[in-house]
């Protein structure tokens, strides 16, 4: 096994360091490469065993592909991912290969976004649910069948309709089927790229309510991919937003959203409309587009869009650093800066 | 100018169908409402529960082989000079110059995905400028521009390049700004948005609404906003038809949406969305069961099945009338029946 040097502290399952995942842009007959997307540039996280960490920010920002990365559904350029495994060792999946990747991926697993692509519509549900275990040739057909029985039950479908196709389900249906494959294999972390987005409002508290459950059930741990601020604060113990490639803020829910440090952080929650009409709130409305990441900004990437940008702005990167306990900001001026959140009623 | 204390727009009863192979599905069954010059009203629900079809009834847009099978929907249209006529556009043939004048012109249609409702293969100016030419008889230049003006008028940059663009070069946020310029060209009296910001992201979705507002503010439209966001409505709305399976289950103000619901349903549906600004580690109320498919759509009140108040032997037996709660403010529940 390659355990590397790096260690992990006690309470940290994942550790994510100077991850940078860049995607050639190829032009002309032969596809010649003309530029690099930097979909993550240089982000770092940890996670701590049991809690959920929200990852969010605007699309195209390089939430997804982070999470893919550590999945190892693509590979990283550039970085580091520490995961501590069962057996208590220290991996970095970022360089894993082959038996040993494959051993990994039973301990991380995803929930996809699209209840309805992303179940195969000729497989039934003891199939699909139940691909995992035969995949890893775990238990006879019989210990097989039992499992994925226990595991329906454990999302609150009735184990009878393991012979049943995808298609007799409704969205919410179907995402508890693909909760249930994502735990066939007890896995220590599971990878949520929103998970709810494609829900009715009605349906979406069941998925969260259950997805809670089994996290104190299972002991699992969560990332939880999201670009709704309602969700994430509901779900989140802790919360990381990226823009353009770069984390730009990380702190503990009620931190982050009673006292945002970043800028753009404070935008983005004061842009959440409020199922309330009598609690308008003051929009920061941002101008323009978010930046290009094949052709960022020079400094910070979102410094075109910020009204408090400086000269230094311009021209120096920020870097992530810890203001206050678990507070960390990548901003020039985060000390100085007094932002407005959203309170708790 | 037209009297403000009438509707513009009055959607009584209306009912769409699509027959199809496997049965007839009833898309809107007898939802009424109205809409009030240069105000908002909000339709709410969840997918499935026929807001889209019913905006569509208004435009005669349905796509095959839906149909508006009983209900009016009577638009008060302005004729110059302090003379107004009632129309019924529900009566009104799919193709004629009638509906046609009115389509595009004085009711206008925000799609959801702009990506979808732009021509790839036309420049957006080429669209919008065809759009205007359609209802105005103004020379190719003069129409140019009236679309240059549209686009400035929506805070899109450099508008003047920007109309030899194609809508894939253009980002969600520039394409939807795009899609409503070319609403805004014809001076709508309605302007009907479906859904206008769900594929767009937050700051974006802020961006979009201010904009939407600020032009209500200046021309004085009515807007119809459809949407599954509560936070939407909230924002934007003056009225709101909370809709489900096809009916309108209540009808409020703003306010009393929120802070005075009675349906179950509704009540309901604001519990368990989580809110920003609520103690995060409280757990969601959730509705049982999901929304019935339209083929075995439940006997009586639609909601019956998920309700927690449900009465049985009442609410299984006949669909509630749409009744007054208390001023403009309407409910189908039979826990508000006069009877009981």
């Amino acid at each position: 096994m390659t355990t590397t040097e790096s260690t992990l502290s006690e309470e940290r399952l994942l550790e994510v360091s100077d991850l940078e995942k860049h995607f050639p842009i190829k032009q002309g007959f032969l596809k010649k490469e003309v530029g690099q997307i930097l979909a993550v540039d240089g982000v770092n996280f940890h996670i701590n065993e049991g809690e959920t960490l929200g990852l969010v920010g605007e699309s195209g920002c390089g939430k997804t592909t982070t999470a893919r990365c550590i999945l190892r559904a693509v590979d990283p350029t550039n970085g580091q991912i520490l995961f501590r495994t069962r057996e208590d060792e220290v991996v970095d999946i970022a360089r894993l290969k082959g038996a040993e990747l494959k051993k990994i991926r039973s301990e991380i697993q995803m929930i996809f976004q699209d209840p309805f692509s992303s179940l195969n519509p000729r497989m039934t549900l003891l199939d699909t649910i139940g691909e995992p275990l035969l995949l890893n040739n775990i238990g006879s057909k019989d210990d097989r069948e039992q499992r994925v029985a226990e595991l329906l039950e454990m999302v609150g479908l009735r184990p009878e309709y393991m012979r049943r196709f995808p298609h007799a389900f409704s969205g919410g249906q179907r995402q508890r089927i693909g909760i249930a494959r994502a735990l066939a294999l007890n896995p220590k972390l599971v990878v949520a790229d929103e998970p709810v987005s494609a829900l009715d409002v009605s349906v979406q508290a069941q998925v969260l309510n259950l997805m809670a459950d089994l996290q104190e059930e299972l002991g699992l741990t969560y990332l939880f991919v999201a670009h709704d601020l309602s969700v994430v604060k509901h779900i989140s113990d802790r919360v990381a937003v990226m823009y353009v490639g770069k984390l730009v803020e990380m702190a503990p829910t009620d931190d982050l959203f009673s006292t945002p440090k970043h800028p753009y952080t404070a935008a983005l929650l004061s842009a959440v409309p409020e199922p309330d009409p009598r609690t308008k709130s003051e929009r920061i409305i941002l101008q323009g587009e978010v930046a290009n990441p094949a052709d960022p900004p020079s400094g910070c990437y979102f410094h075109p869009r910020c009204s408090y940008a400086t000269e230094q702005c311009k021209s120096e990167t920020p870097v992530l650093q810890e203001i206050t306990d678990g507070h960390y900001v990548s901003c020039h001026r985060a000390e100085e800066l007094i932002l407005d959140g959203v309170l708790a009623e | 100018m037209m009297s403000s204390d009438q509707p513009i727009l009055e959607v009584k009863n209306l009912e769409t169908h699509f027959p199809l192979d496997e049965g007839t599905v009833v898309a809107v069954n007898g939802a009424s409402f109205e809409v009030m010059p240069g105000k908002t009203l909000g339709i709410v629900g969840e997918s499935g529960c026929g807001k889209s079809v019913a905006a569509r009834s208004i435009m005669r847009i349905l796509d095959k082989p839906g149909e508006i099978v009983g209900g009016e929907i009577l638009f008060r249209r302005n004729m110059g000079e302090d003379s107004e006529e009632v129309v019924d556009i529900a009566s009104m043939n799919t193709n004629s110059a009638e509906i046609k004048s009115i389509r595009g012109g004085e009711i206008a249609y925000v799609f959801q995905e702009p990506m979808t409702s732009f021509s790839p293969v036309h420049t957006i100016g080429n669209q919008i400028i065809e759009t205007i030419r359609l209802h105005q008889d103004i020379s190719k230049e003069g129409a140019r521009e009236v679309a240059i003006h549209a686009l400035n008028a929506v805070g899109i940059p450099l508008a003047d390049r920007r109309l030899n663009d194609y809508s894939f070069q253009l980002s969600g946020g520039l394409r939807q700004r795009a899609m409503i310029a070319m609403t805004l060209v014809s001076n709508p009296t309605i302007l009907i948005a479906d859904e206008p910001t769900t594929a767009l992201d937050v700051t974006n979705q802020a961006q979009l609404l201010e904009l939407m507002s600020e032009l209500q503010s200046d021309n004085g439209m009515a807007i119809v906003l459809i949407t599954h966001d509560l936070g939407v409505i909230a924002e934007m709305a003056d009225h709101v038809s909370v809709m489900y399976l096809g009916e309108v289950v209540e009808s409020a103000p703003v306010d009393d949406i929120f802070h005075n619901p009675q349906h179950p349903y509704t009540k309901a549906l604001l519990k368990s969305i989580p809110k920003i600004r609520s103690n995060s580690s409280e757990r969601l109320a959730s509705i049982s069961g999901t929304v019935p498919h339209p083929y075995d759509r439940p006997k009586g009140c639609a909601f019956g099945p998920r309700c927690d108040f449900f009465m049985p032997g009442r609410c299984d037996a006949s669909i509630p009338a749409l009744q007054e709660v208390g001023p403009v403010h309407q409910v189908s529940c039979f826990l508000y029946d006069e009877g009981d």
